[in-house]
């Protein structure tokens, strides 16, 4: 990304307030007038006092002469203070807005992202664009433009000034500038380039702290501690290493400015008095372009770290937009016809890969559920079962064939409504860090607690909801960690339930449920969901026979098709597993 | 009762109040700058040196070039350091004009002291960026070490930002203070210089900063409220931001988009109002100090200006003063734009030291026990009880023996406190003593370490985490060679999966795994735990997500593996446990059942019902 690109993208946002941020800048050219002009006034005043050291005549009206300079140099500073604060605020009150603006189109875009895009940027990356970005694009926009006007002002303002009092003496002092601009500049990609792996050199801390932190108990379990203090002491010292190093570098364009800023003084301390000696110049003149040279000084000097805040300004915002124009995978519709959906699935050769996959999770797979049915997905471990459940709720688009749901293809109904009416159990069940209720209650707020204690009673979780002494309002630990794995499952699950969708998809959500409460479960949720269609993905026969219809994956294909008892007489995969699973074995001993 | 200490963990989330400046917290943070310390003296020395050229370098111009060569004024006896003298001599060795000797003098002076300034302040981070790196691993250390109590009440983030974030304001700060001695030592020199020149005068420009001082009181008294609602509604949107991306799914299964969206709008919505608040006050604030500054040039033109008329001072006296005039403002004004820094860098350090001084442990033996070379894996539970909060034992009266080399299945409904026995073995959780013994040592007299080292646990909630699929077996122990992984992947079945990833064993994982299937997941935490070769080995429904096909493929290797070897295993499959010596019948905490399977069948208890619950409807259609 480039100045002018970045500039482009970033304008929309600035224009909203164009008045505010023009009229801002605009001040802030007077306020260097103001500025500017009290070395000229101090020239006056000096001049003036030279001659009554000449002739002590001059001295008699000392308070006419003086008074007023003094005055005028006190009334530019409280100009100049007035409005360059008016201005600063106009100017920075953009930068909020725009960080506000972006931060939540960036909320908003990630919520509706997929898998696909979630496997591409790490959580903790795009926590970093969104914290640390967004502030580098608010100080692009309220600091670093603002400073460069200010640097522009500067330098015009001052070097205006300058030649009106000496146009010699001007052009002798910025002989050295050329070689300012060069080292700032050969400093300042240098600059640039360390920063950048301090910054890449502190994500890679935090992600590490971070995972490391996410999998603590993992870490401690398996006495990894002293492996993982290692390799945090690699990434510890090498963070400290860049740091110095990008320490070192701006420490030391900062020693060598000065030194060739002294050439300048040089040129005014031997030409300038040469000028004086042949009354070019007069003192006051001489004393002025110190201040002069002081004040242009500062731009020169920051030239530097002006390119350098444009390149982080520009790659941070480069990174905020490279989200923002990530095309959202699953596309919507806006479709406004909303029929009442039975639950009626017809699935046409759907296939799904996965990128860098070289072998489909799904292939040409197909199968019919009628209204009200019960469906069981049976299958090896990576044989497809969740990949095919995803497509139900398209956080999945297939790569071949179509899910039709009441005969329409599930892309013709608005993202929102299909997730209304197909609710999908995940396998890894996820909860928040807030009281049980809420998570349970997580579609609608407003559910009241008869609803959540109904579905926590199907999801057979009513005992463990008494046996915490604030019912559904305990909170949670991060994940859900304070609960048995069984608990976490049977809350994901009361989730589900409580929606009453006609048609409801539950990936493995028995897993770690007994099967006694599993039984307990399924048939509180048969009674319950009579009439709605449902699919159950399961390793348990014990929870497959209860389905209408089975089906078995392998290999992201269908090898066998029926009901329990067709499929038990059909000799295969499922009558196999039905007798690994049988007790009988044991029973024989 | 459990022993686990009490406390109060929302103490270690919540936002501390942050004092603005605690010289105790100061002091405390430069104990990790002591080994450091030569480095700091050099640094001192050379500030002190580039400090004193810089006040010299005004002085030429003021008095050497202008008084003594532009004006020639016959009584300037004031201070000028010597410097016109030696330019006079210098130049009358060199038979020099002292014109050019004071260029000369200038641009030598200038170089020394640059060259001074730069090696201060490389010594000084070098210093300060040390000495927090030392800080920073101790702190990670120290977290690292905590135990799971302490984890399951915290948040990940808020600890996380204290390595990191935390940490780095410091070097703000640091480098922030230290600069400041650069910044008041030729305040005191050119504080001196001025009272020797004029005493009135200077100290009419002295009253500049008691006014400085009573507005950076206000601003920071102003702004402290504002500060930290900032500090709030950012960690608010942040902690708000984080929670969606991790429950992404549930987000948008739940069609909770919009709702969370105005959720986020309205921390967002408080934010910005905050931000403009402060925008505000530092704009006003800054703007002020930066530019005040050159109110006393006019107080200087008018007063000092009426002195030299009187002739009191010299001309060149007072363009002195003009060039002192940012010297003389620039540490308070320096002071002030630190103070930011410094007030957040205070609240920093308070929560590093809440976190380092956060004693909260498992309780280590005194006098550790010695263990055989191979435990024999003989486990008794004696009296056990437990629970994670005081009043709610979770465990009660626990009595057990598991034989040297015996498989023992664990069955009970969820909650019954399963994993929790587990967690235990472990050493996860403080317990009291003489209640679990291994070889009859009593667990407790072991350090946690030596317990883990020899206990594999196949847990419940393992972790998968960000790098290749063998870093995730090895989990950089080095002494798990690539083979030897292979080796593991192999005995679960995982060996083919995984040679069918797009880079075998080199395949990158993301964070949690999200690109395997779940039983995926589960095969590689199972091989994990199988490479380390546990003397004791225990699997917490370790096969849950995986179908009975691989489950019976494995069990066949971990018959070879758990050979000799005691091991415990949970689950619910009831197929899975059949391989058991005895079976154990966990229930609200207590165990109800042990025995064989023909045994337990016998009795006709827990254990009989939920068999024939299992297997009632296969039995009725055969
Ligand atoms: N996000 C992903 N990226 C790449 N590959 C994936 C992803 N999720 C699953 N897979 C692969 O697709 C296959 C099917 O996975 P899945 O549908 O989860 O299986 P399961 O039947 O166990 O639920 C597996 O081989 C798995 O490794
Ligand atoms: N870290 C924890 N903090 C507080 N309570 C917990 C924690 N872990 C588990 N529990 C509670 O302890 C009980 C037993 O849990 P657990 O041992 O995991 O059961 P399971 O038999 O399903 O493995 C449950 O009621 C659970 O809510
Ligand atoms: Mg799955
Ligand atoms: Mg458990």
């Amino acid at each position: 990304m480039n100045v002018l690109i970045t500039l482009r993208r970033l304008a929309p946002l600035v224009q909203t307030h164009a008045l505010a941020f023009w009229g801002g800048m605009l001040g802030l050219l007077a306020a260097r007038l103001f500025e500017a002009y009290i070395p000229y006034l101090l020239k006056e005043g000096i001049d003036y006092l030279a001659a009554t050291q000449a002739d002590s005549k001059v001295a008699i009206d000392f308070s006419a002469k003086l008074g007023p300079i003094a005055l005028g140099i006190a009334g530019c500073v409280t100009a100049q203070i007035i409005v360059t604060i008016i201005s600063r605020i106009l100017i920075r009150r953009v930068g909020v807005y725009a960080a506000f603006e972006l931060r939540n189109q960036l909320f908003n875009h990630l919520q509706h992202q997929g898998p696909i895009f979630y496997s591409g940027y790490p959580i903790g990356d795009l926590m970093a664009r969104a914290i640390n970005d967004i502030t580098r694009v608010r100080e692009l926009i309220a600091g670093t433009s603002r400073t460069t006007m200010v640097l522009v002002f500067t330098a015009v303002v001052g070097l205006v000034f300058m030649l009106n009092l000496s146009w010699q003496l001007t052009l002798a002092v910025l002989i050295p500038a050329p070689l300012i601009t060069f080292f700032a500049h050969y400093y300042a990609k240098r600059i640039f380039l360390k920063s950048q792996k301090t910054q890449e050199g502190f994500a890679e801390l935090s992600t590490f702290v971070q995972q490391n932190l996410n999998g603590i108990r993992t870490v401690q379990a398996m006495s990894q501690e002293p492996y993982e203090l290692n390799r945090f002491r690699e990434a510890n010292q090498r963070f400290a290493d860049d740091n110095i190093a990008l320490f070192s570098d701006s420490s030391a364009i900062g020693a060598i400015m000065p030194v060739i800023a002294a050439v300048s003084t040089l040129i005014i301390i031997g030409y300038g008095s040469h000028l004086y000696a042949t009354d070019q110049i007069t003192l006051g003149t001489f004393t002025a372009f110190f201040s002069y040279l002081a004040l242009l000084l500062w731009p020169i000097r920051e030239a530097g770290s002006i390119v350098t805040q444009w390149q982080r300004g520009i790659s941070g915002t480069a990174r905020v937009f490279e989200i923002l124009d990530h095309p959202p995978e699953i596309s919507d519709t806006t479709e406004s016809d909303h029929p009442e959906l039975t639950g009626r699935i017809q699935v046409r050769d759907l296939s799904y890969r996965y990128q860098n996959k070289n072998k489909d999770a799904l292939s040409a797979v197909s199968f019919n559920v009628d209204a009200g049915e019960t469906l069981a997905i049976i299958g090896r471990v990576g044989s497809g079962k969740s990949t095919l459940l995803r497509l139900f709720v398209r956080l999945l688009d297939p790569s071949e064939g179509e899910i039709l749901l009441d005969g329409r293809p599930i892309q013709s109904f608005p993202l929102a409504y299909l997730r209304q009416n197909v609710c999908l159990v995940l396998q890894d069940p996820f909860l928040f860090a807030d009281s049980l209720g809420d998570n349970i209650a997580y579609d609608d707020p407003a559910r009241t607690t008869e609803d959540i204690m109904r579905s926590a009673e199907i999801a057979a979780l009513t005992g463990t909801i008494e046996s915490f002494p604030e019912g559904i309002a305990t909170i949670l630990g991060e994940r859900g960690v304070t609960l048995s794995g069984g608990q976490k499952q049977r809350a994901a699950l009361a989730r589900g339930i409580i929606r009453m969708s006609p048609l409801l998809v539950l990936d493995d959500c028995f897993s770690a449920v007994d099967t006694e409460t599993e039984e307990h479960i399924l048939s509180g949720l048969k009674n319950l969901r009579q009439g709605l269609t449902t699919l159950i993905v399961s390793n348990r026969v014990s929870t497959a026979r209860h389905a209408d219809q089975i089906i078995v994956l392998d290999e992201g294909s269908i090898i066998e098709t029926g009901s329990h008892d067709t499929l038990l007489a059909a000799n295969g995969f499922y009558s196999d597993l039905e007798r690994k699973q049988r007790f009988d074995k044991v029973s024989a001993l | 009762m459990t022993t686990s200490q009490r406390r109060d963990h929302a103490i270690f989330d919540a936002d501390l109040p942050g004092k603005a400046m605690s010289f105790a917290d100061l002091g405390r943070i430069l104990t990790w700058a002591k080994p450091h310390r030569g480095l700091a003296t050099v640094s001192l020395a050379l500030v002190l040196i580039a400090s004193f050229l810089a006040i010299l370098l005004p002085v030429i111009i003021a008095r050497v070039v202008i008084d003594g060569i532009l004006i020639e004024h016959p009584n300037s006896t004031l201070p000028d350091l010597g410097l016109i003298a030696l330019t006079q001599s210098l130049s009358e060795i060199s038979e020099r004009s002292p014109l050019i000797i004071a260029c000369l003098l200038y641009g030598v002076l200038t170089i020394v002291c640059h060259s001074a300034y730069h090696l201060h302040r490389v010594t000084l981070a070098k210093t300060v960026m040390y000495a927090l790196r030392d800080l920073r691993q101790d702190l990670f250390h120290h977290i690292e070490y905590r135990p799971s109590t302490f984890f399951d009440k915290v948040a990940v983030g808020r600890i996380m930002t204290r390595v990191t974030n935390d940490v780095q304001a410091l070097f703000e700060m640091l480098m922030g203070v230290g600069m400041l001695v650069g910044e008041f030592v030729p305040f005191f020199i050119a504080l001196g210089l001025m009272l020797a020149i004029d005493v009135e005068l200077t100290l009419y420009l002295l009253t500049a900063l008691p006014v400085f001082a009573g507005l950076t009181y206000i601003f920071r008294m102003a702004t402290r409220k504002i500060y930290r609602e900032i500090r709030n509604s950012v960690s608010q949107l942040n902690q708000n931001l984080q929670e969606n991306l991790s429950g992404i799914q549930v987000v948008q299964l739940s069609n909770r988009e919009s709702l969370n969206f105005a959720l986020y709008k309205n921390v967002n919505q408080e934010n910005q109002r905050q931000e403009i608040k402060a925008v505000k006050l530092e704009t006003s604030y800054g703007a002020f100090m930066d530019n005040m500054v050159n109110m006393a040039l006019a107080a200087i033109l008018w007063v000092g200006g009426g002195e030299v008329v009187q002739q009191t001072i010299s001309l060149g006296s007072l363009i002195l003063f003009t060039q002192f005039v940012d010297m003389f403002i620039r540490p308070i004004r320096v002071l002030g734009q630190q103070y930011n820094t410094i007030f957040r860098a205070m609240a920093s350090a308070e929560r590093i030291f809440q976190a380092l001084d956060w004693d909260e442990q498992l309780k280590e033996p005194q006098a550790p026990a010695v263990l055989p070379q191979r435990l024999s894996g003989e486990i008794t539970f004696r009296n056990l009880t437990f629970g994670y909060e005081p009043g709610l034992p979770v465990l009660e009266d626990i009595n057990l023996t598991i034989r040297a080399g015996e498989k023992i299945a664990i069955v009970g409904p969820t909650g019954s406190g399963k994993s929790t026995i587990i967690r235990l073995l472990a050493r996860a959780y403080d317990f009291s003593d003489d209640s679990i013994f291994i070889d009859g040592i009593d667990l407790n007299t072991i350090p946690s370490t030596d317990v883990r080292r020899r206990v594999g646990v196949v847990m419940q909630d393992f972790h998968i985490f960000e790098g290749t699929v063998l870093e995730n077996i090895r989990l950089g122990n080095p002494e798990i060679s690539r083979s030897a992984a292979i080796e593991a992947a192999r005995w679960v079945n995982a060996e083919t999966f995984i040679l069918s990833l797009p880079q075998g064993f080199d395949t990158p994982l993301n964070e949690r795994g999200q690109n395997l299937s779940q039983g995926q997941r589960q095969l590689l935490a199972f091989a994990r735990v199988l490479a380390r070769n546990p003397e004791i080995l225990i699997l917490d429904e370790a096969t849950a997500s995986i179908d009975t096909e691989t489950e019976q493929e494995i069990q066949s290797a971990l018959a070879t593996l758990t050979q000799d070897r005691t091991s415990i295993l949970i689950a619910h499959r009831l197929q899975t446990i059949q391989e058991a010596d005895r079976i154990v019948v966990l229930k609200h905490g207590k165990i109800r059942e042990v025995g064989t399977h023909g045994e337990l069948m016998a009795l006709g208890g827990i254990y009989f019902t939920l068999t024939q619950l299992q297997f009632q409807d296969l039995r009725s259609i055969q």
